[in-house]
């Protein structure tokens, strides 16, 4: 067995495929032209999934069932007339429960999602987030209104969470037919009150698969931890982090204590804070973090976008906009394996035989 | 029958056809025809902003807009607008 990276750039998706952690072979790219904000695989089935851009020809979605020799279009994906709303961009498709065989989640920009019951033939919008009642105090920013993240809890079908910048975190507790805000404790401080229901810019929101009540969130304000479903959040960036801004977030699957982060120099700058690449861990829930910039570079000013980092439960995986995909090799150093890439805007991972 | 011409990543995702012959009255039909509409229009049916199209070498903006009758027409063609990086 070994790793098999869906790296989406700007150009297309290209994939990586490791035998070992240090050798990569490349091939790609596949979806040519198309801007890839995130691919990946159904682990139920082995189908790949593309959220795939382009400037000219809109927000579509792909799926290939043969490795990604051959691609299927959805069918068009809208928003409803009366919703006023065009769609702008897919961004993240989520893949359902193993008992849901046919689902999956997608979301996109104007801050909304949809579902697919037919294994991404067509796809359905959200109506409770289309309309949801806090929509009026949603504020884009100069990244849009985002849903780049997705969150089904494994043991409960009725559970979900979603992550839309400038709007918030939202659970359902019922298969997605109500959305709380879940947003205490977070601060907003672009927002007139820096504590309000909704208007938060989270960036990244995981559940931990192996203790669903866990959740972690990279904000545009901020490292936080619920360990209440999101009814609240801790905030973590105190004790250890060059700042609280970043946009990616990993986990340790075997480890719901353990935790890593990019930060990057804040709000409007975007690139590495301090000129140092690194990715920061914990390992006791958000209360100490250690630099891991080991084989990294002493000196850069990169970006790492939020979709751009991926993890399993033998190393850590991201790519930056300069084209660089870098992966943890023995559990404590940085290999730049593959670089020249067009910017890479996603990464998801997973194993493959030969 | 007019025969509509479509750029490459339009034919990769048409199976590799970038040429296509369609009877249809109108610029908007002879469009809605082609397998990659949906690349074409948003959901509005509205044509996306970064297109060109051109019916014998007239852009249609010039030339009554896409519900400008075909008749005689030769050739239409979709034209990615030049711009990005």
């Amino acid at each position: 067995m070994g790793v098999l990276a869906l790296v989406g750039t700007r150009k297309g998706l290209f994939l990586l495929r490791a035998r070992d952690d240090r050798r990569w072979r490349t091939e790609g790219p596949l979806l040519e032209g198309w801007g890839v904000y995130h691919a990946i695989v159904d682990e139920r089935d082995g189908t790949f999934y593309v959220a795939a851009n382009h400037t000219t020809y809109g927000p579509t979605v792909h799926r290939s069932t043969d490795g990604g020799k051959t691609w299927r279009r959805s069918r068009q994906i809208g928003l409803p007339e009366e919703s006023g709303l065009i769609l702008n961009a897919t961004w993240h498709i989520e893949p359902g429960r193993p008992e849901e065989p046919q689902r999956l989640y997608l979301g996109g920009d104007p801050g909304v999602l949809f579902r697919s019951d037919d294994g991404g033939e067509s796809w359905e919008p959200n109506l409770a987030i289309l309309q949801h009642p806090t929509r009026d105090r949603w504020f884009p920013g100069a990244g849009g209104l985002t849903c780049h993240s997705i969150q089904l809890d494994p043991r409960d079908v009725e559970r979900m969470y979603v992550g839309i910048t400038s709007a918030g975190t939202f659970r359902s507790d019922d298969g997605g037919e109500t959305w709380l805000p879940r947003n205490k404790n977070v601060a907003g401080d672009f927002l007139p009150d820096p504590h309000a229901e909704v208007g938060h810019c989270p960036h990244k929101l995981l559940l931990h698969p192996a203790s669903p009540d866990r959740l972690w969130q990279q904000n545009h304000c901020g490292v936080y931890r619920s360990d209440d479903r999101g009814d609240s959040w801790l905030r973590l960036d105190g004790n250890g982090l060059p700042t609280g801004f970043g946009f990616p977030l990993m986990l340790d699957p075997n480890d719901p204590d353990s935790a890593f982060v990019i930060p990057e120099k804040g709000m409007e700058y975007h690139y590495s804070a301090e000129g140092r690449l690194a990715v920061y861990r914990t390992r006791d829930a958000g209360e100490t973090w250690e630099s891991m910039s080991n084989g990294l570079p002493q000196q850069a000013w990169a970006a790492v976008l939020r979709e751009a980092s991926a993890f399993d439960a033998d190393s850590l995986y991201f790519g930056t906009q300069g084209g660089s995909f870098f992966a943890l090799a023995d559990g404590d150093t940085w290999v730049e394996s593959v670089r020249y890439l067009p910017p890479i805007l996603s990464v998801e991972v997973t194993s493959w035989s030969a | 029958m007019v025969r509509v011409v479509v750029p490459s990543v339009l034919a990769t995702q048409a199976e590799g056809r970038a040429r296509f012959d369609i009877e249809a009255e109108t610029v908007m039909d002879a469009l809605r025809a082609l397998p990659v509409s949906d690349l074409l229009f948003n959901e509005r049916g509205e044509l996306r902003q970064h297109l060109n199209v051109y019916v014998d070498g007239t852009d249609v903006r010039d030339s009554g807009g896409l519900a400008c009758p075909l008749a005689g027409a030769h050739e239409v063609r979709v034209v990615a607008m030049v711009s990005g990086g």
